[in-house]
């Protein structure tokens, strides 16, 4: 699944990034790499969503939360 | 205290005379918004502007402090996560840090966003220039029950690590003290790491370095490594430069090409995952109560971001501050003209009666009190615009405008971090254009600073208090209100033209950092309005002082010599009459309006204390009754008023505003098309409400 259809409050892991270099290069540094935890904590429209990555809340957009392919992890 | 700005990273040579008297130079780093600039500035005793949201710092700026008789050249730069060679701002960073100009490295890590602070922290190590840490926002951590192992973590970086409070200034002398002795460090302290896995590399690293990599990518490493030895034998750092080839660095792997098939490789995801994975690690091992999160944070996000209510809490927000600039301002304000006006009817009778000729009674009074005066009445409602700025700048809300925005600004082809510097326009448009450096995307740039101007800004404001309150009484909150909505819309209406015009349409990314809440600093909400303030009171005191001199002198003489008062037979009519003709079909075309709309494009103000003099009026805010008698007296009514605010909301922008433009897009053309390209919206906008109201009218 993407990180588009993410659900508020679930853990999931990377799988893959699709995204122009220049981009990935800039979600890499910040520490979103493949195997990367990311918790959603909100979302609206599309696909706009607002992660915990690293100990960090990001504001992603929907053309970014398209292309990140997830894992939704079990739930504890 | 000296300061001084310096735009390029590498300049060294123009420099070089200035640094030589400097004992050491300290470059400051850290991740945007984690308090460099706060820092800074308690150093160096310097204003810069400081604010929560990340992007505020976007240029190097330098300063000095004396520490025990030496003086230290301090360089603060702009906030960034990495040192890959990506954005501007990275590069910028990397290569002033890699440079022979600095000595020692302070890298600012906030406290309670350690994991992501050392990430910086550790690539700055392997950098292999000396290094201090220096916490910041220790007391934000305590306050929300965490600890941190302040005698664990830098046996697990070798490298000090300074608590520090750049709001509170406390710690500031034993950092630089830190600094001063690790200057000449070469390597890292004593390194005490408990690994569970066991290496079994031909190598010892871990006494060595603070990041020690996976076997496999340690062996690639070592591969490297010898190949650079080979080929460079004189470069500094082979170690640095191995893991940088290994990430497939562009800038590393062009300078320095290696024909071995390890150099092909990408282990750029690798690399960022084990520095991760040994941030856990020293996470782990460092923070006590890690699980007590900012609760606060969640709790208000829950409402302003929040999918439906996130936009209407917006707008209420703007509302508010703009209601708080009227009526809280006006309340003020109308003590300041009681002063104003009296200080005026004071120096006419003393001059008077000091038989002082007519001329210089009408300069002081007609001129510069008119029309400086003025001016200066409106600070109150200045004041109050840029208080409430400062605390959503300073509370962390402006970043969550991004995320608020973006819905809105995708259909429009901008990021939603682009309204943020849209937004900054409503206090000025100058500071805003500069903020637009923050968005990555150039075209995206161009497309800000085209609509940034239609933004009203606060010099416009005091035109729509007067105007507004004169002619629309208790509706002019109202029709001032109207006004910023309107410029929203043209600014987002352009911006969806140009987006369906243009057929490179670029794909938006919208990435930031959205920081936790925190109660607004006094200190910090304080340097920020007063540098606002003084702003406005100099140029009161110089371009709008001058501007209204000129207008006085245009106003009084004629070809004739001194020709008093409203005269038909003055330069001004001279100018404004034929222009005026132009100007009739937006209902502007009044030939003392004309002047005051070119006199305004030294600043919007001067729209105001020009038409002060134009219509000779002592203190046209306190006044307006007589302001109001002298506009019916050549027929200007409530709809030229509205025509007028439209104008000035829209057409060409301050000086000072294409004066950025150029400086910040480097081209005149460019420059010269904001204008023009202003001006007609302006002329066009204007005029298709002056005709559709003198239908209803």
């Amino acid at each position: 699944m993407y990180l588009s259809e993410a659900r508020v409050g679930q853990n999931y892991t990377v799988k893959k990034i699709m995204l122009p270099f220049e981009t990935q290069r800039r979600l890499e540094a910040l520490g979103m790499t493949d195997r990367a935890p990311v918790t959603v904590l909100n979302r609206k429209g599309k696909g706009i969503l607002i992660i915990k990555l690293r100990g960090t809340r990001f504001a992603l957009g929907y053309n970014i939360t398209k292309n990140i392919e997830v894992d939704a992890d079990e739930a504890v | 205290m000296k300061l001084f700005k310096k735009r390029s990273c590498c300049g060294a040579d123009a420099e070089s005379k200035k640094v030589d008297d400097y004992s050491m130079t300290i470059g400051f780093i850290g991740n945007p918004n984690c308090g460099k600039t706060t820092l800074f500035n308690a150093y160096t005793g310097a204003n810069l502007k400081v604010a929560n949201w990340p992007g505020v710092t976007v240029e190097k700026v330098e300063g000095a402090y004396k520490f025990q008789g030496e003086k230290i050249r301090l360089v603060d730069l702009p906030g960034t996560y990495s040192l890959t060679s990506y954005t501007m701002e990275e590069t910028v960073s990397r290569n002033f840090i890699l440079s022979d100009e600095v000595d020692v490295v302070i890298n600012v890590v906030d406290a309670s966003a350690l994991e992501r602070g050392l990430y910086l922290t550790l690539q700055l190590l392997e950098l292999g220039k000396p290094v201090v840490v220096a916490l910041n926002m220790m007391d934000i951590v305590l306050k929300r029950g965490m600890e941190i192992d302040l005698h664990r973590l830098p046996e697990m970086l070798g490298v000090p690590v300074i608590p520090v409070s750049a709001r509170k200034r406390t710690g500031l002398d034993i950092l630089i003290h830190a600094a001063v002795h690790h200057k000449d460090a070469k390597g890292p302290d004593k390194l005490i790491h408990e690994h569970k896995e066991t290496s079994s590399h031909v190598h010892d690293h871990h006494s060595e370095f603070t990041m020690v990599y996976s076997d496999a990518i340690e062996d690639e490493i070592d591969v490297v490594e010898n190949a650079l030895r080979a080929r460079y034998p004189d470069m500094r750092n082979m170690r640095w430069h191995a893991i940088k080839t290994l990430e497939g660095d562009r800038e590393i792997t062009e300078k320095y090409p290696l024909d071995i098939p390890e150099a092909g490789k990408n282990y750029e995801s690798e690399i960022i995952n084990e520095k991760y994975a040994f941030i856990g690690e020293v996470i782990d091992e460092v923070m006590v109560h890690k699980q007590r999160q900012d609760k606060l944070t969640d709790k208000l996000d829950a409402a302003f971001t929040h999918r439906i209510w996130g936009i209407p809490i917006f707008l209420g927000i703007m509302a508010v501050v703009f209601f708080l600039t009227f009526f809280v301002g006006d309340l003020i304000k109308s003590l300041l003209e009681m002063g104003i006006g009296a200080l005026s009817d004071a120096i006419e009778g003393g001059l008077t009666s000091a038989g002082a000729s007519e001329i210089v009674i009408s300069l002081l009074n007609d001129g510069i009190i008119s029309g400086v005066g003025t001016i200066i009445t409106f600070l109150p409602n200045i004041f109050i615009l840029f208080l409430a700025l400062a605390f959503l700048e300073d509370s962390g809300y402006m970043a969550r405008v991004a995320y608020v925005m973006e819905g809105v600004m995708s259909k429009i082809g901008l990021s939603g971090r682009a309204f943020i510097p849209m937004l900054l326009g409503f206090g000025c448009t100058v500071p805003a254009i500069m903020a637009s450096r923050a968005l990555e995307n150039r075209r995206d740039r161009f497309k800000v600073m085209l609509v940034t101007p239609f933004m009203s800004c606060s010099a416009r404001l005091t035109i729509y208090i007067l105007f507004a309150e004169m002619f629309f009484a208790q509706y002019a909150f109202l029709a001032a209100f109207c006004m910023y909505v309107l410029g929203i819309l043209v600014a987002i209406g352009v911006s969806a033209v140009l987006h369906l015009i243009d057929r490179k349409k670029t794909v938006n990314y919208l990435l930031i950092e959205l920081p936790e809440y925190k109660m607004p600093d006094a200190r910090t909400v304080g340097i920020y309005v007063w540098e606002k303030v003084k702003d406005y009171l100099v140029k009161a005191g110089t371009t709008i002082f001058i501007a209204t001199l000129i207008i006085w002198a245009l106003m009084y003489f004629g070809p004739t010599g001194f020709v008093g008062e409203g005269s038909d037979s003055s330069f001004a009519a001279y100018i404004g009459g034929p222009l005026s003709v132009v100007f009739a079909p937006i209902g502007l075309g009044f030939w003392q309006i004309v002047v005051a709309l070119i006199a305004g494009i030294s600043a919007k103000e001067v729209v105001v204390s020009s038409c002060a003099v134009l219509f000779g009026i002592s203190n046209a805010g306190a006044d307006t009754a007589g302001f109001a008698a002298a506009l019916e007296a050549i027929g200007f009514g409530p709809l030229n008023a509205v025509c007028l605010m439209v104008f000035c909301l829209l057409y060409i922008p301050c000086v000072a505003t294409l004066a950025t433009i150029h400086k910040e897009s480097k081209s005149w053309a460019w420059t010269g098309f904001t204008a023009l390209f202003q001006l007609v919206v302006a002329y066009v906008i204007t005029l298709i409400v002056y005709q559709i109201g003198a239908l209803i009218v």
